[in-house]
């Protein structure tokens, strides 16, 4: 398991590697560059020209990689264009927020769709199960930023049940401990915060589980269908097993082993969901951020983004990969 | 009183009849052997007597009496008791019957928690003892291990103690043998003969394998198209086979006493070549004794003790 975990760590770097050459060659060919977006329009060519060195953009390109490189490790990704402000500061700021949305969509996609998929599977070609699979279609081929839109209309502006925006309600004060409002509310004993931040969450959590909520309940019952009708599932009826041991270590314990591997995937792209959401809700967070870097041809901003992004996808795998290790006692002698 | 006696056992997948009728019984500790090809309908018959035929779309009836009691009419909850202690089942393939994410030990105290009430320590101190009673080695450290770390032969022998854990008074054995090496086979056998005569246990054999039947069997009921046509003891049987389908399986064996390019005598036609049992004898479209009296209704049972189901048999024997 330790050689498997170092095999890994190794194969992560050479990821991270490889992301930074392609992220620094994709910067290099987009057109405009920075020194047209720091500049006013009717700069001279001379002006341009001594930004560009004043940046290092004449240095040969391998310099400019090593330094890109040389920064990156550093934590350094330059001071964001629209606000000055570091980069990674910026972010820091808004990741909490970012966490906050993407758990608690997580978790109502798991808590919801794994007993959902269990249950559609058990209750194959019932109403059950044709309303789980159509469901989840629909929630595959519905846009995030529709649905996002969807429920705020309906269910903040139109029945006025929760709040249109933001994450807390205006004037309302709190504390600061990890950031998470609704864990720091219960932490602190603000219960009324928590509550609020509680109610502001809903609905964009709500947007962001769907397309991980409908993945995970079709490969739940797709996986659960698959498992029951093994052997050994048959074996474990033939003992007299209850149900509920038959289910929880025979099936369920196998049936788990592929949502797994679809979690992890979906956690990395729950990000890109999150700046759609966290944009139509004004979530303030690191998407809301990244959504005005993109309008605002904010490079350094941008950069340090898909960075984080790549960063959390990478490990948010290392992460899946190494508990796949301890769920399947198969890959733990494999490696 | 025999132990199990099935009586005119009938199940239906939908429109497609497996089992049409099957009548034999197990006696207390006596090995009772259930033999045909494949498709024959052995394996559904041992899946319905056990309850583990799946519900929807399955129709079973007629009678499964263990000890009296009638297994197909048992409330499920009561069958689930049953299952494991009083009668337990040894499938065929053991690569695939064994769960490949939880530990043997697990597996085999599982049983004993569920119908013996051990726990902890106690079961696995008993489950080491199982497994060192099926001859594996190092049982404690096994207890630990994954079905993938054993051999074929090793996991079977984990299945036979998982079966014979609660000491049940019928064992089931379905081609336990089918999926192994042929060392390994014979040394499988060994071990269910010596255990189902060390506790008394009945067993029943399902095979297609007529060395099996041979070498263990004391009784066997010859199947075909879902249906018993031959049932005597095993010395009987091979001495004077009557119904032309055990006298076709016998004579398709290769036998070490005759010249080397005689050929084999297969049984013509497939087992998809059949009529109802109901209109006449199935195996007539294959038999080479066919005649009117074959598809003139359904065939009896004729005799007691050596019993087939040929009308045309006093002829020929």
């Amino acid at each position: 398991m330790l050689r498997y975990t170092v095999k890994r760590l190794l194969q992560l770097a050479v990821a991270l590697l490889g992301l930074t050459l392609l992220l620094f060659a994709w910067f290099k060919a987009l057109p405009g560059g920075p020194e047209n977006r720091m500049l006013p329009d009717n700069a001279t060519d001379q002006q341009r020209e001594a930004l560009r060195r004043a940046l290092g953009l004449d240095e040969p390109i391998w310099t400019q990689y090593g330094e890109f490189l040389a920064r990156i490790v550093r934590l350094d990704f330059g001071s964001s264009l629209s606000s000055g402000r570091p980069v990674a500061t910026e972010l820091a700021d808004r990741l909490p927020a970012t966490i906050e949305l993407s758990l608690t969509a997580i978790v109502i996609a798991i808590g919801v769709g794994i007993p959902l998929g269990y249950l559609a599977a058990r209750k194959r070609g019932t109403w059950l199960d044709f309303g789980a699979v159509s469901g989840s279609l629909i929630g595959i081929c519905t846009p995030v930023f529709f649905l996002a839109a969807m429920l705020k209309v309906v269910f903040a502006q139109n029945l006025g049940w929760l709040p249109t925006a933001f994450r807390l309600s205006p004037g309302m004060s709190y504390t600061e401990i990890t950031g998470l409002r609704v864990l720091d509310g219960i932490v602190t004993g603000e219960f009324n915060v928590a509550w609020d931040a509680f109610t502001h969450l809903v609905l964009p959590a709500i947007a962001l589980a769907s397309i991980p909520l409908a993945v995970i309940t079709r490969i739940t019952r797709a996986s659960v269908l698959e498992v029951v009708g093994e052997d050994y599932v048959r074996t474990a009826d033939a003992k007299g097993l209850k149900p509920a041991t038959i289910r929880g270590r025979h099936v369920m314990k196998n049936a788990m082993l592929p949502v797994v591997t679809v979690i992890g995937l979906l956690l990395g792209s729950l990000f890109a969901g999150a700046v759609l959401t966290e944009s139509v809700f004004a979530f303030g967070g690191v998407g809301s951020f990244v959504y005005q870097a993109t309008t605002e041809r904010d490079y350094p901003a941008l950069m340090g983004f898909i960075l984080l992004i790549a960063v959390s996808y990478v490990v948010l795998n290392l992460i899946v990969d190494l508990s796949y290790g301890f769920l399947d006692p198969r890959v733990r002698v494999r490696s | 009183m025999a132990l199990l006696e099935v009586e005119d056992l009938r199940v239906a997948f939908g429109d497609t009849t497996a089992v049409d009728g099957v009548d034999f019984h197990v006696d207390q500790g006596r090995v009772t052997g259930l033999v045909g090809e494949s498709g024959c309908g052995k394996s559904v018959t041992s899946l319905a007597v056990m309850g583990l035929l799946p519900r929807r779309g399955v129709t079973v009836s007629g009678t499964a009496r263990f000890e009296g009691v009638d297994l197909l009419s048992l409330p499920r909850a009561d069958m689930r008791r049953r299952r494991g202690s009083d009668l337990a089942m040894v499938f065929q393939d053991p690569l695939s019957s064994l769960n490949p994410v939880v530990q043997i030990g697990r597996q085999i105290t599982e049983v004993l928690e569920r119908h013996r009430g051990l726990r902890g320590e106690a079961a696995r101190k008993e489950a080491e003892d199982l497994l060192d009673r099926v001859g594996i080695p190092d049982p404690r450290r096994r207890l630990g291990e994954y079905p993938h770390q054993l051999s074929g032969g090793m996991r079977q022998r984990v299945l036979i103690a998982i079966a014979v854990a609660c000491a049940p008074r019928l064992l089931i054995a379905d081609e336990p043998t089918t999926a192994l090496d042929v060392t390994i086979q014979a040394q499988i056998l060994e071990l269910l003969k010596d255990l189902v005569d060390a506790e008394g246990t009945a067993l029943l054999m399902i095979t297609h394998d007529l060395g099996v039947v041979a070498g263990l069997c004391d009784e066997v009921n010859v199947l075909y198209s879902g249906r018993v046509v031959e049932s005597a003891s095993a010395r009987d049987l091979f001495a004077r086979p009557t119904h032309p389908y055990t006298v076709g399986l016998l004579g398709s064996i290769p036998r070490l006493d005759l010249p080397i390019d005689e050929p084999l005598e297969p049984i013509r036609g497939s087992i998809a070549d059949v009529i109802r049992w109901k209109d006449g004898c199935a195996f007539a479209p294959r038999c080479d004794r066919v005649a009117e009296p074959c598809v003139d209704g359904e065939p009896p049972l004729i005799g007691t003790a050596h019993a087939h189901r040929c009308v045309m048999a006093e002829e020929t024997v």
